[in-house]
């Protein structure tokens, strides 16, 4: 190698490893200035929230290093792995909206003049509530449905919600029903945003929520790495 | 003097610039190296400590994504070379892999559109929360952008799934429970005209004029042939869905 060609490539190291620190000293310094703006009370929640979230991670790491290792003993034993991908499956397309799923959980009934906008902050807050599964008006929720229109003019993909129709989500009836009608929740919020829309909330042991109609398979996105 | 100015002329230009290169590296490092931790003392006493807390999850929570994006990447990989090869279990796996590319479980890559939400540089009017970006102004973009067409969406690289609540946390949001600051870079995948679809959308156009153009708040946007959603890091086993008619 040349005396040249060996400098070109020293200044393209240093260059390189240059513009990583300072893309990551300009990151580091908007999160941290971010977070030195907020007051002690959202730092608290922000720490409960955190904590939960990373007690779910542990599990969901704990449900994957089990599955690994049943996946590797079956490997080197040489069996057959059938029952472990339908496992797998039946978990990946319930969660996905694939599936039709049943469990317990809340039906929710909406009745009189409600905006598309009041119906996303309920699933919104479904969702930060745990739900596993929803569906709005018999249509399953999954990425990319949305509850459209003014008030008196809802639909959900192409369905048209009528002047009152039924909210379900699979997750634990009492933590569901707690965090929307828990004092200044979302239905006493809705209930000041839409006064003339009554929305009323029933824990329930079983609740069927079904598969999608969508096709979920991207055509303009491709799988990457 | 002139002694000094010819020695210096004599030294090769690219150890100059390796030179000052050096320097700017080296101030880095020591930029990066201390904001480890002290950074964050300069808040009031009382917060000190819970920034530091915050801190220390968000890198736990950083650490076991990358460890579930590893183990989904163990298992697709062991399931697919799986012994036997049965033609069910093939179809099994193809069926997997369908499933996971549907789902939001693999990154993906294509023709889409990126917006930038930005809070406005002062405040409006007597309420400065409302030149802020709110989690609504996040959703509204979202809901906008899955009605125009979009196939896949992330947040500051957090990909919306079918389970993601977006909330505000004081100044900031919340994605997936991940702890997001502005500014907000919504990235989607779609057809190659989804910006003149979403641009066309009566509710957006209604909701850039009348949220963000009195508020302040700066929306921008750039129209890119390829965009990247990172895959979905939350969990998705649930411990109340079970599947009606499991598979046989």
């Amino acid at each position: 190698m040349t005396p040249r060609r060996r400098n070109r490539l020293t200044i393209t190291a240093v260059a390189v490893i240059l513009g990583f620190l300072v893309v990551a000293q300009l990151r580091g310094q908007v999160a941290d200035a971010s977070l030195a703006q907020q007051s002690a009370q959202d730092l608290t929640l922000l720490v409960a929230n955190l904590n939960t979230q990373n007690e779910e991670l542990r599990g969901e790491v704990a449900t994957l290093e089990q599955q690994l290792t049943s996946l590797s003993d079956t490997h080197a034993r040489g069996n057959s792995a059938a029952g472990q991908l339908r496992a797998d499956l039946d978990r990946i397309q319930g969660w996905a909206g694939l599936r039709a799923v049943n469990g317990p959980g809340i039906s929710i009934r909406v009745a009189g003049q409600i905006g598309g906008d009041g119906v996303e902050d309920l699933l919104n807050e479904l969702r930060n509530a745990g739900a596993e599964a929803i569906s709005v008006g018999g249509v399953r929720v999954v990425p990319g449905t949305v509850v459209a229109g003014a008030a008196g003019a809802l639909f959900v993909e192409s369905t048209v919600l009528g002047g009152t129709f039924e909210i379900r989500a699979i997750g634990s009836p009492q933590i569901l029903t707690g965090s929307l009608t828990r004092a200044g929740g979302i239905v006493a919020q809705l209930s000041v945003t839409f006064p003339r829309a009554q929305v009323s909330v029933t824990p329930l042991d079983s609740v069927a929520i079904p598969a999608t109609d969508r096709d979920l398979a991207p055509v303009n996105g491709r799988p990457s790495l | 003097m002139t002694a000094i100015a010819r020695r210096l002329r004599a030294v090769p230009s690219w150890q100059v610039t390796l030179s000052v290169a050096l320097l700017v590296l080296g101030f880095l490092i020591a930029a990066q190296l201390s904001a480890e931790g002290p950074r964050v003392r300069y808040t009031s006493q009382e917060r000190v400590p819970l920034v530091e807390t915050v801190i220390g999850l968000q890198s736990q929570q950083n650490a076991l994504k990358d460890r579930i994006l590893a183990l989904r990447a163990q298992i697709r990989d062991l399931e697919a070379q799986m012994p036997g090869s049965a033609a069910e279990e093939r179809a099994l796996n193809g069926q997997l892999e369908k499933a996971r590319i549907a789902s939001g479980l693999a990154q993906l890559a294509g023709p889409g559109l990126l917006f930038k939400l930005e809070d406005a540089d002062g405040a409006v009017g007597n309420d400065k929360t409302e030149s802020l970006v709110t989690s609504r102004d996040v959703r509204v973009l979202v809901q906008e952008l899955w009605l125009a067409g979009a196939e896949a969406i992330s947040v500051n690289g957090e990909r919306i799934a079918t389970t993601t609540a977006i909330l505000d946390i004081g100044n900031s949001i919340l994605v997936n429970n991940a702890y997001l600051a502005p500014p907000y870079q919504i990235s989607a995948i779609g057809p190659t005209d989804l910006y003149r679809r979403i641009s066309s959308s009566k509710a957006f156009v209604a909701y850039v004029s009348s949220r963000l153009e009195p508020s302040g708040i700066k929306l921008s946007f750039a129209e890119l042939e390829t965009v990247t959603v990172p895959a979905f890091a939350g969990t998705v086993a649930g411990r109340y869905i079970r599947p009606t008619v499991p598979s046989q």
